[in-house]
């Protein structure tokens, strides 16, 4: 045997096992509002913002409140630390990283992620006011 | 049409291109070999054409292409209205069918040079012919009445386009997508010439000509990944310059891959060395490219990433999987092929431990490290780019890897690619003597250690960041020791040199800015100073950019001198939202940083609003009140809410403020015709109260809940007297000039290095190597 290819062997192991290691770490389960409440480590909760209940940023706490409601149609309450991102408001779904806080019934998220719908799929009734 | 008919007849061209260098290559025949050469010619002009046509839609404003429609409007400068070209999936396409065709043109004439012609563009052809055959499946030629049959009568021209988004309305748009597409083209190079080489069965030689096109690939993609790196930072207001976004990863992994290419072709060069490696780097900064495109533009990442594109449609998401499958069966096909013919390099003996240790300090071994390294970088990220594929296959559902899992592997990998820039320079080929390795290492060494021990005494305590600034360090040192004795040789030979500088700096960057980066959400009333992080800032009002756009304008005071930052913050029609763009004050040694967060005006005091949930029978205070929620007022009967369709659903509250007598406030919420309105009530002319939200339960009344809103009427007419308020998000960023600084010092070792390999690739004998 090579040492060489010990020497490899040994690294690409070593590499597999933290690589695994970290990577269930890491990894960060999508779940709905139910799984996000009946679990209680960090989730990506999906759905889509509530226009019709109110949503502000407070700037003493700089947080940003604001509903979701899921695909299922339940809804919760999510304090977002910071401001809306960019395209929240055209946003067709959006994602919000963190955990469920029990003791106030929110979903504390230190990020929300926002889809924004592609412009080529636009509809013909735009291009029709358009025209 | 006449898009399409262009389109179709590149198509064919380069078909036939291909078919005559095979020809030439299988049978030698020598009008195929003019032919195909020809062929491929013609193939540019209409490639070129058909984006020539294309652009001459957008600048005449031909909304009844659907594409034209979709991203240009009359409004946009010239510079924008060309870059709506690539604006969307069809056209970005087309783009890098136009780059790789170009190329071509180049590599006609340099691998004709060499010998390589019929090969390197039958495989290059065959490229360029898969990139058209995607522009035949998606073109951007479609008319408005074709994309909406039905909808939109044949022959209507829309007056004006949607426009662009104003998120790239901006110089980096005109710029940063090209760079980056040439550099995806290029990656094509290497392939074309690593199968090339397996063609003609020449195992040794093909790297000299392919070397230059891994270094050019390598500077213009590296420049397109710091540009990118650049606007998300100054322009898009992420905060930082790399977010480990699967657009940003994308191109990342090609350029790593084919830096560790450059290195392990190196070895081969001199010692024989990594002749098999070779051919597998060659190609698969390539393969990177396509199976990068696949995650980015086939919508397979579905919702994990902020900017993937919407699903393109089942036809390009197949296509995109046969492409990969296709070079990857080419490349894995044409190396087993040729396997066993391949000689094996001259073996250094490592059976004994005393030869190993000769091997280990040889140049040979820390390139192989460094290499090994970058390349398993490569994988990190690509494994965690792919993580939503592999969770689908692995859990039936899609989920994204957290930030944190790239943030962990980020310290040990700065901490080899650091140490072993410094230590492979130092070494020598095949072996070091062992005392003059030591001597040359002992300064460097002592320059890191230096850097740390100071860096202790001003209390940095995190071991971590002290092992990269010493790898980064010593880097620095080594590499520059190396460069002034390359300089006085031949300064033609510092590539290299120059560009482990350039990374040793950024390193330093890397660490400073985001470790040690501040920040504070500051709220700034105008017109009174406030004090942040050392810096004073003064909020003096807003002025309007354009009829969309405006610019806020904050007076920073910093140790007796005054800078003028000015943040823009819009409402975007065309995003319908709030679009925010960041001001950066460059202040040489760091960075001061204002993203605009919100404007809270005149009349709002967003404490002046409070809510709370409340079961039946359950008290709480909320602001300042006793509140005790004593149930539901619904309508006498059912019956009349069923008959009338007519409901009015009222939350009793018994209110009661410092001890005062309760009194029952009753908000209430209107059902009529499906239409809910809101029926506020009042607390002593101050307090308004509204119900927010309501959840009946109608199997236990006592798990009903209401959510009501009370407002602070005092409060909010107080909120009126007081100034805006502009809050925003204040943060220092030390030293990110060192990232900057790096990178441009790293691109210019890459350009040193081409013009060198490309003088060598075109000499008949192979130049002297630096006597290092």
């Amino acid at each position: 045997m090579k040492l060489k290819v010990i020497l490899a062997s040994i690294i690409v192991i070593a590499f597999v096992i933290f690589g695994s290691y970290s990577f269930m770490e890491s990894n960060v389960e999508y779940t709905d509002v139910t799984g996000a409440i009946a679990k209680s480590k960090k989730v990506q909760l999906k759905g889509t913002w509530n226009k019709e209940k109110p949503s502000a940023f407070d700037p003493k706490t700089s947080q940003f409140t604001f509903y979701l409601i899921d695909e299922k149609g339940k809804e919760c309450r999510v304090v977002l630390d910071g401001a809306a991102p960019n395209n929240f408001e055209m946003a067709t779904s959006v994602v919000a990283k963190g955990r469920y806080m029990r003791d106030g019934e929110y979903f504390h998220a230190s990020e929300v992620l926002t889809k924004c719908p592609s412009k080529y799929e636009a509809q013909a009734e735009e291009l029709k006011k358009n025209g | 049409m006449i898009g399409e008919i262009l389109i179709k007849v590149a198509f064919t061209l380069c078909f036939l291109s291909v078919l005559s260098y095979l020809l030439h290559h299988l049978r030698g025949t020598p009008a195929a070999l003019t032919a195909g050469r020809w062929l491929f010619r013609l193939t540019v002009v209409s490639i070129v054409g058909t984006a020539a046509f294309l652009l001459s839609l957008i600048l005449t404003h031909q909304f009844q292409y659907t594409y034209v429609w979709s991203y240009s409007s009359r409004e946009l400068s010239t510079p924008l209205l060309v870059s709506t070209f690539y604006a969307g999936q069809e056209g970005s396409f087309m783009l890098w069918t136009v780059f790789t065709s170009i190329i071509g043109l180049f590599l006609i004439r340099h691998s004709r040079k060499m010998g390589y012609e019929a090969q390197v563009m039958s495989v290059f052809g065959f490229i360029t012919f898969t990139l058209i055959l995607m522009l035949i499946a998606k073109n951007p030629f479609t008319m408005v009445w074709e994309s909406w049959p039905g909808e939109v009568q044949a022959g209507f021209v829309p007056a004006n386009g949607r426009g662009l988004n104003p998120l790239l309305q901006n110089y980096w748009m005109v710029i940063h997508p090209q760079i980056l597409f040439s550099g995806f083209a290029s990656m094509a190079v290497p392939y074309s010439y690593a199968v090339a080489g397996l063609m003609k069965r020449d195992y040794m030689q093909w790297i000299k000509p392919a070397t230059p096109w891994m270094a050019f690939g390598g500077l213009i993609l590296g420049l397109g990944i710091m540009l990118g790196g650049f606007w998300a930072y100054e322009t898009l207001g992420w905060g930082g310059y790399w977010g480990w976004d699967p657009v940003e990863n994308s191109s990342l992994v090609p350029w790593l891959v084919c830096i560790a290419g450059i290195h392990t072709t190196l070895s081969q060069r001199k010692t024989g060395g990594f002749i098999r490696t070779n051919f597998i780097m060659g190609m698969l900064s390539f393969l990177m490219v396509l199976y990068s495109t696949f995650l980015t533009r086939s919508g397979v990442l579905g919702d994990t990433s902020v900017h993937s594109f919407v699903s393109p449609g089942m036809w390009v998401y197949w296509l995109l999987i046969c492409l990969i499958v296709v070079f990857v069966g080419i490349a894995a096909g044409m190396l087993a092929l040729r396997w066993k013919e391949i000689p094996w390099p001259k073996a250094h003996r490592q059976s004994t431990m005393g030869q190993f240790k000769e091997y280990a300090s040889s140049r040979e071994f820390a390139l192989f490290l460094g290499a090994s390294t970058l390349f398993l970088l490569a994988l990190i990220v690509v494994f965690g780019t792919s993580t939503p594929i592999i969770t689908d296959i692995m859990e039936g559902k899609k989920s994204a890897i957290d930030i944190g899992f790239y943030a962990k592997w980020s310290i040990p990998f700065a901490v080899a690619i650091g140490s072993l820039t410094g230590l492979a320079q130092l070494t020598w080929w095949n072996r070091s003597d062992r005392g003059s390795l030591i001597r040359a290492l002992r300064g460097p060494a002592i320059l890191g250690l230096a850097g740390v021990v100071a860096l202790m005494l001003l209390g940095v305590k995190e071991f971590g960041v002290l092992l990269v600034i010493f790898a980064a360090l010593f880097a620095l040192a080594s590499n520059i020791q190396v460069a002034v004795r390359v300089f006085k040789g031949n300064p033609k030979f510092m590539g290299g040199a120059v560009a482990h500088i350039g990374l040793a700096i950024m390193l330093l960057g890397f660490v400073a800015s985001s470790k040690y980066d501040e920040q504070h959400t500051v709220s700034l009333a105008q017109g009174i100073p406030m004090e942040t992080m050392g810096y004073r800032l003064t909020y003096q009002g807003y002025k309007p950019l354009d009829n969309e756009r405006y610019a806020f304008q904050v007076r920073v005071e910093k140790g007796g001198k005054t800078y003028e930052v000015a943040p823009v913050m819009y409402y975007s029609s065309y995003n319908e939202g709030l679009m925010r763009n960041p001001d950066v004050l460059n202040l040489i040694t760091h960075d001061f940083y204002l993203a605009p967060l919100s404007l809270e005006e005149k009349g709002t005091d967003s404490t002046a609003v409070q809510r709370a949930v409340f079961r039946v029978g359950e008290s709480k205070d909320v602001g300042g009140l006793h509140l005790t929620f004593t149930g539901f007022d619904l309508p006498e009967s059912h019956m009349a809410s069923m008959a009338g369709g007519d409901l009015k659903i009222g939350a009793r509250f018994s209110v009661a403020r410092d001890g005062g007598g309760a009194r029952n406030v009753i908000p209430a919420k209107h059902i009529q015709a499906g239409k809910v309105t809101d029926v506020a009530d009042r607390f002593e002319d101050r307090y308004e109260f509204v119900i927010a939200s309501l959840k009946p339960d109608a199997e236990n009344r006592k798990n009903s809940t209401v959510e009501v809103a009370i407002t602070d009427l005092f409060k909010t007419a107080e909120a009126s007297k007081t100034p805006d308020v502009l809050i925003a998000e204040a943060s220092v960023k030390p030293y990110i000039n060192l990232v900057w600084a790096g990178l441009i010092v790293l691109l210019v070792g890459f350009g040193v290095t081409i013009v060198r390999r490309s003088q060598e690739a075109s000499l008949k004998h192979p130049l002297a190597e630096e006597p290092v």
